[in-house]
């Protein structure tokens, strides 16, 4: 795999600083959102994302972008553990990120429908981190990530395909993430294990 | 009934549309991507949110939501088709 830089390295800074601004620009709008830049310099940006639909707002993951020869290749997205900056294997994910995909149903085989009557969509569940083990770092399986165009199963969607469409853009990506690993959260799920610790007494006698 | 000025932010590019409110949102897209020099993606791969990351019904009216003076509205890319 490549990760050393091939365009002009100031072509890729402009175009890394530029993404950068745009954020800071806006930085109230995405705070609000739950967006928090923590880092920024040339090619990492690391942006932590917490859930303020929820109270007390937990802070959901972090995500780290590498832009190294950009826009020649898209960046690097990975999810990360905010307070370690380790980038999570698949099975430390603290969120998936999975989106409901409208499919057609399929009747069994040997089972036909009346005719004028249409079978209803099904919901698949779609997973967009992908790995093929629970010790991967599962990556971002969408167009706009390098992780993405560099897989073998990916030649034929390729980022030249892409680049002029903002799909490897800083907020785009934020956006992509946001939406389907901390959009869907509603509150905290909790595992109570009671345990009975004695007896509850009333009042003593004399 | 005047024309609203809307800022949306394309991928993080901000740009001032014109919009007739009586107009579905809708009508904003192609104008806001054009702007931007967005044009390889059809305006259906994308989706526009509100600053507080509602996701906006864009076949409803523009003056149905209210929007006042300033407002800035969020057009994203959609994920499209993982796997």
């Amino acid at each position: 795999m490549r990760s050393a830089q091939a365009v002009d390295p100031a072509v890729s800074v402009r175009k890394f600083e530029r993404e950068i601004a745009e954020f800071r620009r806006l930085a109230a709008d995405y705070r609000r959102r739950g967006w928090y830049m923590a880092e920024a310099k040339f090619p990492i940006v690391v942006v932590v994302l917490a859930a303020p639909q929820v109270k007390p707002t937990p802070i959901v993951l972090g995500v780290r972008f590498d832009y190294t020869d950009y826009d020649y290749r898209p960046p690097s997205v990975r999810l990360i553990d905010p307070v370690t900056s380790s980038p999570y294997k698949a099975q430390e994910l603290p969120v998936q990120l999975i989106r409901a995909v409208e499919v057609p149903a399929q009747l069994p085989p040997g089972f036909q429908l009346p005719p004028g009557m249409e079978l209803p969509k099904a919901v698949q569940h779609q997973n967009l981190m992908v790995n093929y083990g629970a010790e991967d770092i599962p990556f971002l399986c969408i167009a706009g990530v390098r992780e993405y165009h560099d897989h073998p199963g990916h030649t034929g969607d390729s980022w030249d395909l892409h680049r002029k469409t903002g799909a490897g853009r800083l907020v785009r990506l934020l956006e992509v993430i946001n939406k389907y690993a901390v959009g869907p959260i509603r509150g905290y799920n909790v595992n109570l294990l009671p345990q009975v610790a004695g007896y509850a007494i009333g009042e003593l006698p004399g | 009934m005047p024309k609203l000025t809307l800022e949306i932010v394309v991928n993080g590019t901000p740009t001032q549309v014109e919009s007739n409110p009586e107009a579905p949102l809708l009508t904003v897209v192609p104008i806001a991507l054009q702007q931007t020099n967005n044009v390889g993606q059809p305006p259906d791969n994308w989706e526009l949110r509100d600053s507080s990351g509602n996701l906006l019904d864009l076949h409803a009216k523009i003056e149905s939501f209210g929007f006042g003076a300033g407002v800035r509205l969020f057009l994203n890319l959609k994920a499209g088709i993982g796997g």
